[in-house]
């Protein structure tokens, strides 16, 4: 072998270790997470990956998901949206306050009805998507950063939300009480998985509605003309102004589909906590946000995919419920969250820095 | 671009925003009383009463707040309302803030009672100022009041609601032992969910509710209950961001269930929360998993502390099993009493006979009481 073709070779097998490393570091979290699943299922508590226990873990992801995946478009257009978590808050009351049982002591408006379920969640949607696009059109408009507008939003919300809940009979009580309707909507189930012992765990309802959420939400970010835009509008507003994109209708629009989603948010969690108060939906944006960037959701913008969302909220989820079972002090569960968001986000700009 | 066009818009927005407060009777803005229609007195008092709230977010803390803005209109004192959103800090520029405007009387609800530091800061400032000063719900060492005579305190004994609770969880026990302990092993497993780290209020409900629910059991030759969770050292899941929240019950009452349920022959068999929210966020999840469904058998006892209305509406419904009334109505009267002594000029604890007063300082306990179906 000539000295020319060894230095090929080891090239070669240089190369090959390269795009192995790569491979590696750029699928780093999902290894991580891998093991660290398989270190708690089999070294501290063998009932993690029960049934039940899987059921939970789909059941807290397919809550925070609806959220996550509006705050995805606001994040795809290199922005943020730190009003989510009040809206969510809001629209929860709202909701709540909208389907107490008939001839409760603690019912807020007592002279309407139960409304229809379908009606409600016509109605915080419509806030959600209002609210949103109240922050799309500052946005667009002033230019202003999103960081600032949904700052503003965010403590504007609060206000309502203080207000909300001393309205009629409810005097600033937590809003509860609810009208099966509603709860059966969200908590019940269709579907129980067999958990041995002839018991079941029930599937609650919402994850179905998740589910669904984010096939439409798939289906809105690679199917249609509007995700287009708003995938060209976050990788080069220029670029996507003089190919014709309407940075201004599709700002508004992202900001406002983001809005309905946390309106879904409010309406689903108003259920599943089934007490709600003016602090119901505090800091919900941080998690978003955070299992944004975890799934590939780039700050740079115009990046960002639906599974990746899925893969954060799950992600965040796994900490939550994985550190619990595995009886890890309840102090250390912020140092994990905040390792990986560094991590995530470390790997994240790498891929750009090592393109540039 | 036309820099006159944010700043209208601001403008807008806040002239929306005062036109709201106007038509808001709820109380939150400056309530400048009417002219002496309501005042018993007839005539309008030269007080002005800065209220501070550590959290307007708290529900019992907003029927606390309902209240007292009704004694005080009653009063026919002028009253601004202030909201420390659990911020020390932002509470103690808002109290120095209202001495330099001329606040005459001064009554707040301090953010951090772990220490007494804060709250001796704000009496140390009202005392430089004269002015008089009512500390109120959340409690701290008594050497604060003694520190300063124009000074008071009104709540409740925080040892109390817990050693309630306590009381009643173990009587509840002993008298239905075979039907809550579900997979009959002789003994009852429990949950407690404790709403911030570090509060006396809560430190206290999640010592003696399950201590007292012990000597109880004990007493009646029940073995000790036991947490659900042996590894757990601290016998209790607490609320990370400090917010008494019934999400984080929730979440953690799913989290539970997911791995303690009838299928695994391990399911808790009593749940304990510091606060109704907390419990009726507790009963949320319990629901979801086919537990404490009204008129079902299948319930696991579920005990809290306020008795909010939706509480007791729930306890009515058995699907909850008690509560302790922590009763926001009569601690506003309380206050309104010791108001009315400073707007006549008597010493700020005449007319407190029939409270309950602290021996070593003044400080008056408002009484809880426990609620069972």
């Amino acid at each position: 072998m000539s000295n020319e073709s060894k230095e090929l070779a080891a090239n070669a097998k240089r190369f090959d270790r390269k795009t192995l490393g790569d491979k590696l570091m750029n699928n780093a979290l999902y290894i991580l997470m891998i093991l660290a699943v398989i270190y708690i299922q089999f070294f501290c508590n063998s009932n993690f990956l029960a049934p039940a226990s899987l059921v939970n873990i789909l059941s807290q992801t397919a809550a925070y998901l609806p959220a996550a995946l509006g705050i995805a478009g606001c994040i795809v257009l290199t922005g943020t949206d730190l009003s989510a978590g009040r809206c969510v808050g809001l629209t929860a009351c709202i909701s709540a306050s909208l389907l107490q049982k008939v001839g409760s002591a603690s019912k807020m408006w007592t002279n309407i009805g139960t409304l229809p379920v379908p009606v409600v969640i016509l109605i915080v949607v419509l806030i959600g998507a209002l609210v949103g696009a109240f922050n799309g059109f500052f946005v667009a408009k002033f230019k202003l950063h999103p960081f600032i507008v949904t700052l503003g939003t965010q403590l504007i919300l609060y206000t309502c939300l203080l207000l909300y809940v001393q309205q009629g009979n409810n005097g600033g009580m937590a809003i509860s009480s609810l009208d099966p309707s509603y709860t059966d909507f969200i908590k019940g189930s269709f579907v129980s998985v067999p958990t041995g012992n002839g018991t079941s765990t029930p599937i609650p309802n919402f994850v179905w509605f998740a589910i669904l959420l984010t096939a439409l939400m798939w289906f809105i970010w690679n199917k249609t003309t509007f995700g287009k835009n708003m995938f060209a509008l976050g990788s080069n507003e220029e670029a996507a102004r003089v190919s014709g994109v309407n940075v201004f209708a599709t700002t508004i629009m992202v900001f406002a589909l983001a809005g309905a989603m946390y309106g879904w948010t409010g309406f689903v969690e108003g259920a599943r906590i089934g007490s709600n108060t003016a602090n119901t939906g505090f800091n919900y944006e941080l998690d978003a946000i955070a299992a944004c960037v975890i799934g590939g959701v780039s700050f740079v913008g115009g990046i960002g995919k639906i599974r990746g969302i899925v893969i954060g909220v799950l992600l965040l989820r796994l900490i939550f419920v994985g550190l619990n079972m595995a009886h890890v002090s309840q102090d250390l569960i912020y140092l994990v969250k905040g390792g990986i968001i560094l991590f995530a986000c470390a790997l994240d700009m790498r891929k750009y820095l090592v393109k540039k | 671009m036309n820099k006159k066009i944010p700043a209208l818009a601001l403008a807008l927005t806040m002239t929306a925003s005062l036109a709201a407060c106007g038509g808001n009777n709820g109380g939150t803005a400056s309530t400048p009383a009417p002219a002496g229609s309501t005042a018993p007195a007839g005539q309008q008092s030269d007080l002005k009463v800065g209220v501070f709230y550590y959290n307007f977010a708290d529900a019992y803390i907003s029927t606390v707040r309902s209240a007292m803005d009704a004694q005080l209109d009653g009063l026919g004192v002028t009253y601004q309302n202030f909201d420390a959103q659990t911020n020390q800090g932002e509470q103690t520029n808002q109290v120095n803030t209202a001495i330099t405007d001329g606040y005459n009387l001064l009554i707040v609800n301090v953010v951090e009672n772990a220490s007494p530091d804060a709250a001796q800061n704000m009496a140390d400032a009202a005392k430089a100022a004269g002015i008089p000063i009512i500390f109120f719900n959340r409690d701290f060492d008594a050497s604060v009041i003694q520190s300063y005579d124009q000074s008071a305190f009104v709540g409740t004994d925080p040892a109390e609601a817990g050693h309630m609770q306590g009381q009643a969880i173990g009587e509840y026990l002993v008298e239905n032992y075979d039907a809550v302990d579900l997979n009959g092993d002789g003994k009852i497993s429990y949950v407690m969910f404790k709403g911030q780290e570090g509060n006396p209020e809560a430190e206290m409900r999640t010592q003696y509710g399950v201590e007292d629910a012990n000597t109880v059991l004990e007493a009646a030759g029940k073995p000790d209950l036991e947490f659900y969770d042996a590894q757990n050292e601290k016998k209790y899941l607490v609320d990370q961001t400090g917010a008494w929240s019934s999400q984080a019950a929730t979440d953690y009452m799913n989290t539970i269930l997911g791995q303690y349920n009838d299928g695994n022959n391990n399911m808790v068999e009593l749940v304990i929360a510091n606060n109704d929210g907390m419990a009726e966020g507790a009963i949320s999840a319990l629901q979801q998993a086919g537990y404490n469904q009204p008129g079902s058998d299948k319930v696991i006892p579920v005990y809290g502390v306020d008795a909010m209305a939706s509480a007791v509406e729930k306890i009515d419904e058995g699907i909850m099993a008690g509560t302790v009334k922590q009763d926001g109505e009569a601690m506003a009267a309380t206050i309104a009493t010791l108001v009315q002594n400073v707007k006549d000029g008597a010493a700020l604890m005449d007319n407190t006979d029939q409270y309950v007063v602290d021996s070593d300082a003044a400080k008056i306990r408002v009484p809880y009481a426990m609620y069972t179906k």
